[in-house]
């Protein structure tokens, strides 16, 4: 490996809601291409253990907090900075939804975290980021999005609004610092097992009239062209490439890897 | 893609066999080298025997690129350059319909059925009889990757551009049921929407182009610029980075997709 040249080299990324499922295989990812990386996550112990596999040694580092809150979304970025003396990319990627319900049944608790998780979160690391990367000239800003930033569905309606807004929010920026050596784009995955819908997917059938989470998965991945759901794996790969220098002249990109489902 | 054991470069496409329209300048020749440099046999087409023996000097890949003749304008050339992609390296894994363009560019109004029908057989046509005939051999094998060069004008239109924007269009909609039909099968169908690149073909029907939106040459790569979030315009390369992503294993959950590699231009 000593040969070996990343596509990543040199570069510091932080990593919001890293600690496993897309963030982490981000964070696999980025470190095998030769970055530095700060990965977050609400609880510590999974943190220390997520450093632990990761087996990185000083090239990764751990932030604890809650993504949907914004001392941490800042903190994270101050963090990474004082840690490895800069940040190129900014991966905001955590999100989901807790106790997602229709419309007519949506408690404003669930629509506040929302908000603040899916769309705020984003909003305050792309600012806070955008700080230090407009003076350097030189920045990746990579959201995770989703399918749902494009189409809607029932019983999503936080889920939805809130990609749909960060998918205008990520255009435009990139129209704004688009001259400036910063590239803004997003990642709209179809559906993924990751922890998060394991754990919050039941609930959210339930909202959704599907009655099962493996009716969940099912409809999700009977929309698509490849009839499965889409792989951590896949979506890093994407991540990978927007944010070496061989994807400078992308940006406002709203990337699918959604094995054929979205219509546009 | 780091390094094996034996400390031999593991290419992302080792093994695959590649056919590239169009591929001896351009945007074609730059996905057809980075291609080879991730470890494909790639076979590229072109219309002129002679710039293509250039290009292969150039390229000084051996017998790991293979040249073959036509006209993807003709249907037997089309289906000609896969057969014989299958004849000379045995299979093929990914099929880039590259070539395209248009010419005589007029309003609608003053515009003759000729471009038209020259910009649909170039670009549209084209990427039909490949893709059925690259089918054939897939299907069976159960892997493949068909990558159309699209356009920005695939989502968007230009006044003036009838031609390309309306074959560009069809190209998209051609992606998006294709990925459907073979998307269990273990092939992706995607296109790829670059912004306006000065590459020889721009050059030689830019000027053409922007006088039917009453622009010089130069004003319509500064329009082009100028509606994108970048202020400039791409670069070949831009398009076989990404290229290489969904030629790849790895590029096996995404299809139908129209990626967008214009600078911030395209709306969606």
């Amino acid at each position: 490996m000593a040969n070996s040249t990343g596509k990543l080299d040199g570069k510091v990324a932080c990593i919001t809601g890293g600690t496993r499922s897309i963030g982490r295989a981000m964070a696999e990812a980025f470190l095998a291409e030769g970055a530095r990386v700060v990965i977050n996550g609400r609880d510590e112990a999974k943190g220390r253990q997520a450093l632990k596999e990761l087996n990185a040694g000083d090239r990764a580092d751990f932030y604890g907090g809650d993504a949907a809150k914004q001392s941490t979304v800042e903190g994270l970025i101050d963090f990474t900075i004082a840690r490895y003396g800069q940040l190129d990319v900014c991966c905001l990627n955590s999100g989901g939804v807790q106790a997602t319900a229709p419309v007519f049944q949506m408690s404003d608790e669930e629509w506040n975290l929302e908000v603040d998780w899916n769309l705020n979160h984003v909003f305050w690391g792309m600012r806070k980021s955008l700080q230090h990367m407009i003076p350097r000239q030189s920045g990746r800003i990579i959201v995770t999005s989703s399918v749902e930033g494009k189409l809607g569905k029932p019983g999503l309606p936080g889920y939805v609004a809130t990609k749909h807004a960060v998918n205008g929010l990520v255009k435009s920026a990139a129209h704004e610092v688009g001259t400036l050596g910063i590239t803004v784009n997003a990642i709209l995955p179809g559906i993924i097992e990751t922890d998060i819908v394991r754990e919050t997917g039941p609930a959210s059938a339930v909202a959704m009239g599907v009655g099962s989470y493996e009716a969940l998965i099912e409809m999700f991945c009977s929309e698509s062209s490849i009839k499965r759901p889409n792989r951590v794996e896949e979506v890093a790969a994407v991540a990978v490439l927007l944010a070496s220098d061989a994807a400078r002249n992308m940006t406002g990109c709203l990337f699918p890897v959604d094995g054929g489902t979205l219509p546009y | 893609m780091g390094t094996g054991g034996l400390g031999v470069k593991m290419g992302a496409l080792d093994g695959r066999v590649a056919c590239v329209t169009g591929g001896t300048r351009g945007i074609g020749l730059a996905i057809a080298t980075a291609f080879l440099n991730e470890g494909a046999k790639v076979v590229i087409n072109g219309r002129d025997a002679a710039k293509a023996q250039r290009t292969l000097a150039e390229l000084g890949r051996g017998d790991q690129v293979h040249f073959i003749a036509g006209d993807v304008k003709k249907k037997a050339d089309c289906e000609a350059v896969v057969d014989g992609t299958v004849a000379h390296f045995g299979r093929i894994d990914i099929m880039v319909a590259n070539a395209g363009g248009a010419a005589d560019f007029a309003p609608i109004a003053q515009l003759p059925d000729e471009p038209m029908q020259d910009a649909l057989l170039w670009n549209f046509w084209h990427s039909f009889w490949v893709m059925r005939r690259a089918f054939n051999y897939m299907i069976p094998q159960q892997w493949g990757r068909i990558i159309n060069i699209s356009s920005v004008e695939g989502k968007v239109g230009k006044p003036g551009m009838s031609t390309y924007v309306a074959a560009k269009h069809a190209v998209n909609g051609l992606t998006k049921s294709a990925a459907k039909e073979v998307g269990t099968l273990g092939i992706t169908v995607n296109a790829l929407c670059p912004g306006v690149i000065e590459t020889d073909i721009v050059k030689e029907g830019g000027a053409g182009a922007a006088a039917a939106m009453g622009l010089t040459y130069d004003q319509l790569l500064a329009q082009f610029a100028a509606d994108s979030a970048i202020k400039r315009i791409n670069e070949v390369e831009d398009v076989a980075n990404v290229a290489v992503l969904l030629a790849s294993d790895i590029g096996a959950g995404i299809t139908g997709s129209l990626i967008s590699i214009d600078g911030g231009t395209a709306p969606y």
